[in-house]
């Protein structure tokens, strides 16, 4: 059996240096766009005096979610996280996460609604959506170096392809399963695909597709220690650096500041979802 | 709105290409606490010449890596010619070795000076009180490559070498101290656990893991072009002895961030620092 091997990593591996030689200079631009756009939003984030973003924090969870428990969850939440020094790291986190998810959501939906439309592309799709969230991120993280250098664009970029399958699955779930009635109504009464989509599909997927988005932003979070092995810091280079150094406590206190950020994140998504006006 | 506003933002930056910041130094490194020691000292020096400096925490493969890619400028933690042999083979053609940072780095396998073996030869006999297990570290590490030439070299036919991480490895080892139990764990110094517990290496008759390291200081091809200051300086880091740098993680470990203790490596060894400078 192993006298012939098929050089699958040979051929990978050379792939590989075929893109860095050809696209890395794009990709190296991006990055460059990329780090200063997600350095621009850090200290736009720092800037705000603390107790202030918490107030604004709170009032935004309020005003979306009128839970009065999340609310004050958040606040008791967030002050933790500053008590703990661990401030500046959930920023960086937060906007990381935020980027990534917005990137994911951008790509996914979209190609979620073409999944559902055309029988084609979901065959096609589905597959690569199997790769995306088995293959293992270590195996890219270091190939995706020269094409994005160290730090927080290849972290983006690991964390858009490990969250974004479920955008996409769960949009093409949502418009699937829209009951046949409603569409044969909607052709009946000469419906263009278009307006279907937007009158019909869409509304009546979205508590679906929030679902979706809400899984991404959770799989967005895991990611961030993995991320930190590539230079991404934030509290996920917190619990690395601790872990390494065998300071449990301070690994903890990382971890539960990522628990906190999910919690928030997740229950005010979840609220979204299932309010009719998304 | 905020998906508009970041594309607008993103376009601006397409408008004006990126420039660089003059003068900015990017230094890799990995976590450990020699690595922190030197990396935060080297980063402390060069903000007193007035560059800007930006410091990466990585994983090892990351760290050369990037220094393979040219991403970094310099990494003062390379681990040769063993530790990091298969790093330094894929990239060799685009790095530099410019300095030896500091000498009298050891690997081998370290127990509890509780233990009442010496060597490696007897470790078979005993296999039993270790659990049948040597408890490793990073699968790619070349101390690991060394264990393993070790267990065929010693016949350690009883016994089994677990692969895990530095954290892993270390977190075992405080484990079976706070029990008393026997535990054999790849090693290396200078390293924090040597500070924290008394440990004692295995001997080593058959002298595989033997091979004193040395840490150095690599740049990446093309550094001494684009900015010579830095070049020499990173040429000229290096350690008085091994003792000051053990001095330096040991300050790490009593507390304070590394910045600042670099920070007051800098102001009590005027002298050192100097010759780094090249004045």
């Amino acid at each position: 059996m192993n006298d012939f091997r098929l050089p699958v990593g040979e051929s990978i591996e050379s792939g590989i240096d075929f893109l860095v030689e050809h696209l890395s200079f794009i990709t190296k631009a991006s990055a460059a766009i990329i780090e200063t756009v997600l350095g621009a939003m850090e200290s736009g984030l720092l800037l705000v005096p603390i107790p202030v973003f918490i107030v604004l924090a709170a009032a935004g969870v309020w005003l979306l979610t009128r839970d009065r428990r999340l609310t004050l969850g958040s606040v008791l939440g967030l002050a933790l996280i500053w008590n703990m020094g661990l401030w500046a790291a959930t920023v960086s986190t937060l906007a990381l996460v935020l980027v990534s998810t917005l990137c994911a959501i951008a790509l996914g939906v979209p190609l979620g609604i073409l999944a559902a439309i055309n029988t084609r592309m979901y065959q096609a799709v589905m597959p690569v959506l199997d790769v995306m969230q088995t293959m293992p991120a270590f195996v890219y993280l270091i190939p995706a170096i020269p094409f994005f250098g160290l730090g927080k664009t290849a972290a983006i970029f690991s964390t858009v392809v490990f969250s974004m399958p479920p955008a996409i699955r769960f949009t093409c779930l949502g418009i699937r399963q829209i009951p046949a009635e409603l569409v044969e109504c909607s052709t009946a009464f000469g419906a263009t695909r278009m307006q279907r989509l937007m009158k019909l599909d869409l509304p009546l997927a979205a508590p679906t597709i929030m679902a979706g988005v809400n899984q991404t932003v959770m799989l967005a979070l895991s990611m961030v220690v993995i991320a930190s092995m590539i230079g991404a810091k934030g509290l996920g280079g917190e619990v690395w650096k601790a872990i390494q150094r065998l300071q449990m406590g301070r690994g903890f206190e990382a971890g539960i500041a990522i628990v906190i950020v999910a919690m928030i994140l997740d229950r005010v998504l979840q609220k979204l979802g299932t309010r009719k006006d998304t | 709105m905020k998906k508009i506003l970041l594309t607008l933002i993103c376009l601006m930056f397409l408008a004006a290409p990126a420039m660089a910041a003059k003068g900015k130094v990017r230094i890799a490194y990995v976590e450990w606490d020699c690595a922190t020691a030197s990396t935060m000292t080297a980063k402390a020096a060069l903000e007193q010449m007035g560059y800007e400096v930006e410091t990466l925490p990585v994983a090892a493969a990351a760290m050369w890596q990037a220094l393979g890619t040219g991403d970094v400028d310099a990494m003062v933690t390379a681990w040769l010619p063993v530790t990091h042999a298969d790093y330094y083979e894929k990239v060799k053609d685009k790095v530099e070795k410019v300095s030896v940072v500091s000498g009298g780095a050891k690997l081998g396998w370290a127990v509890p000076a509780y233990v009442t073996i010496d060597s490696i030869e007897e470790l078979n006999a005993n296999a039993d009180k270790f659990n049948g297990k040597i408890i490793g570290i990073d699968p790619g590490a070349g101390l690991m490559k060394l264990s393993e030439q070790a267990m065929a070299d010693y016949g350690l036919n009883k016994l089994e070498l677990m692969e895990g991480s530095g954290a892993t490895m270390t977190a075992a080892l405080d484990t079976a101290i706070k029990n008393k139990d026997w535990v054999v764990v790849t090693a290396w110094s200078p390293h924090w656990m040597f500070g924290k517990w008394d440990l004692k290496y295995l001997k080593d008759p058959k002298g595989v893991l033997g091979a004193e390291e040395k840490i150095e200081a690599i740049v990446r091809k093309g550094l001494k072009e684009d900015m010579p200051e830095v070049h020499a300086f990173f040429s000229n880091f290096k350690w008085d002895s091994p003792a000051q740098l053990q001095m330096v993680m040991a300050w790490n470990q009593e507390g304070g961030t590394p910045e600042e203790n670099a920070k007051r490596f800098l102001k009590e060894h005027p002298d050192t620092v100097k010759g780094w400078m090249g004045k």
